[in-house]
């Protein structure tokens, strides 16, 4: 069984560095499909993995070519979608990666993503896990997959905006088709334990509290380096915290 | 037959890993492939013959994405011509009931990969695959008497052979866009849209494709395939009620059932009296024009107004939502290829207006019907009185009374 475990958060919380560290344990489980759906796109980066072509990018030249009828009649477009996303997929030895690019400009997209979702879905049966990296409007999880989410991780920083924003996200997968799991929050570069107004919100806000982690050392290092995240040294505390809030969740 | 390993439908799903593959054949990392079948007289087709043009498997490095050509020639008192494409279409399935053999798209475009647990196996050789080839045709398809299998790993080979399997193509598709309403009695049914246009059901036949353009009867046919329980679906088209309106009993009934009896008549083939509904995914509007009583065709792209002063956004404002709106009417702009473009109306030869970048797209068309040089642009007229001017001016068939309806 596939296990699907989504990622969400106000810009800056870390949540690509945490997404990046968790799918890096979890490939030492089992073989990982990591889908970057922000359209920053920047988990690869975090992985240490090269950038192919964007799903983004397959749909506007797709949408294109049959606005220009270059596609050949008999050539079923849902294989062509097919052959084009597993062409996407950049793989490497225990984790594959599909960035989802950037979201549809105008025009008629109902027919391309119905195709998406069915290549997507087609694919992700063949993983052990699967980690998306979400944007903020969490549009990806609803047009291009059809997948239920085992466990949605929101992840803040200690400010009101960020748990405001983290419960947003909650409240917006419910208002998609998607059934989701479990729902945890994680507050990412605490200092000095939590505040007590954060603490009160995230209890005002029904979220369910995970983990606290404090600022990583090596963090800011590696990211002035440009090394890939997953190069940090094993006694890193976002590492350590990663690899508890996984067992917890029995991942 | 013995093979060493298994063969079944149970396989069809399985992916395999750039970490799994001993070898690949294709995709996006090879310039030079290609599969096809072809028909040929029994004397020149040796039964169950494989034959290997280049380095088979076992010679080739692990690791590595190679060039290659699957021929597939067969004989048979029953078969035709038009089985060809068939015939070929089931390299894909037929690879891929082969255990750690993965195969996709077609033509030109093929990409496999075999697994190191299947070469493991004993799957180290072409030939293999061939005589797999060969088993599994003539077990599945009894009108092929004869088969012989040739692959061809030899780029060179590959690139000398490669122009004539895309003459052959480019003949399918041609004949494929001729295919039309009467030649076949299964028709289909998309309803992706309603989720904004709810009483909204586009249907799909070889003359017509889907309003958004991305959903021809073939592209129906396989997604009806694919999820018989899904938004596309095939109906029996029924009697033919009318052939120049393009009405058909089972189109009718679709549409009765999926408008949610807003509407219980359909004609495919006329703007007026039960258009097709318009859903808001539509590449194109295709309108009348009351003053010289005529059709214009302006398509989202087009940044500029009609005659009548009118944007895109507008016109489609009132023509979504899923009605049947007369002589405003959602389409997608290959329809102008179709020989039943709203041929009750007049076809081709009623319109009077269309965007420059549309007139050059579909010059061709134009000009088989005498109307390419007789059709005014945003070039030519910027508003209705300019319009009339023009046509009488160049003297368009239709403005002349030359054009006859049919009927």
């Amino acid at each position: 069984m596939t296990k699907t475990i989504a990622i969400a958060g106000k810009g800056g919380t870390g949540k690509t560095v945490i997404a990046a560290l968790l799918i890096n344990l979890l490939s030492q489980e089992g073989v990982v499909l990591a889908l970057d759906a922000d359209p920053s796109t920047n988990l690869n980066q975090a992985l240490g993995l090269p950038l192919r072509d964007t799903m983004g990018r397959i749909r506007e030249e797709f949408v294109e070519e049959v606005e220009r009828g270059r596609l050949p009649p008999t050539v079923i477009k849902q294989e062509l979608l097919d052959y084009k996303i597993r062409d996407s997929l950049v793989e490497s030895k225990r984790i594959d990666l599909l960035p989802m690019g950037r979201p549809e400009g105008p025009g008629c997209y109902c027919a391309a993503n119905y195709m998406l979702r069915h290549s997507l879905d087609q694919i992700a049966k063949n993983y052990d896990y699967i980690v998306i990296d979400c944007e903020a409007g969490m549009e990806h999880i609803s047009r291009q997959t059809t997948r239920d989410v085992d466990v949605l991780l929101l992840i803040s920083d200690p400010t009101i905006r960020g748990i405001t924003a983290a419960a947003r996200m909650r409240d917006l997968i419910g208002e998609l088709r998607t059934k989701v799991g479990k729902i945890c929050l994680i507050v990412n570069r605490v200092k000095n334990g939590l505040p007590l107004e954060i603490g009160k919100a995230i209890d005002d806000f029904g979220l369910q509290l995970i983990a606290t982690i404090s600022e990583d050392p090596y963090i800011a290092d590696l990211e002035i380096k440009g090394t890939p995240l997953i190069e940090l040294p094993q006694d890193s505390p976002l590492q350590a915290k990663v690899k508890q809030v996984a067992n917890s969740l029995g991942l | 037959m013995e093979f060493h390993i298994d063969l079944g439908p149970q396989y069809e799903g399985e992916s395999i890993r750039k970490e799994d593959f001993y070898v690949e054949f294709g995709g996006s990392a090879v310039k030079y492939k290609f599969e096809r079948a072809t028909l040929k007289s029994p004397e020149e087709v040796e039964h169950e013959k494989v034959e290997i043009i280049g380095s088979d498997i076992k010679d080739l490095e692990e690791g590595g994405s190679y060039p290659l050509a699957i021929l597939i020639d067969v004989a048979g008192e029953e078969l035709e011509p038009d089985m060809e494409p068939v015939i070929e279409r089931r390299i894909h399935m037929y690879s891929n009931y082969v255990e750690g053999l993965w195969h996709m798209a077609q033509r030109n475009d093929i990409w496999l990969r075999l697994s190191k647990n299947s070469f493991k196996k004993g799957l180290n050789s072409l030939r293999e695959v061939g005589e797999i080839y060969n088993f599994l045709f003539t077990s599945e398809i009894p009108q092929i008497e004869k088969i012989q299998t040739t692959f061809i790993t030899d780029e060179k080979r590959i690139e000398e052979l490669l122009p004539s399997a895309l003459e052959v193509y480019e003949a399918r598709d041609a004949r494929a866009r001729e295919l039309k309403d009467e030649d076949v009695d299964e028709f289909y049914y998309c309803v992706l849209c309603q989720s904004f246009a709810p009483t909204h059901c586009c249907i799909v036949t070889p003359s017509r494709l889907a309003n958004c353009g991305a959903m021809n009867w073939f592209d129906c046919k396989a997604a009806y395939k694919l999820d018989p329980e899904g938004p596309i679906a095939g109906f029996p088209k029924g009697e033919c009620l009318d052939p120049l309106k393009g009405e058909f009993s089972g189109a009718n009934k679709i549409v009765a059932e999926k408008s949610l009896g807003n509407y219980d008549r359909v004609y495919l083939h006329s703007a007026f009296e039960h258009p097709h509904t318009s859903c808001g995914c539509f590449q194109a509007i295709c309108f009348y024009i009351p003053e010289v009583d005529a059709f214009g065709i302006i398509h989202r792209d087009y940044g500029g107004v009609t005659p009548a002063g009118l944007k895109f956004s507008t016109m489609a404002g009132d023509t979504s939502g899923g009605k049947q709106v007369e002589g405003s009417c959602g389409m997608a702009l290959e329809l102008l290829r179709s020989a039943k473009f709203f041929q009750a109306d007049g076809g081709r030869k009623r319109l009077v207006w269309l965007p420059k970048e549309i007139k050059e797209r579909y010059k061709e068309f134009l000009e088989a019907d005498g109307v390419y040089d007789k059709i005014a642009t945003e070039e030519d007229v910027s508003n209705t009185d300019e319009l009339v001017e023009f046509l009488e001016k160049v003297g368009h068939p239709w403005i002349k009374g030359e054009v006859e309806l049919p009927g």
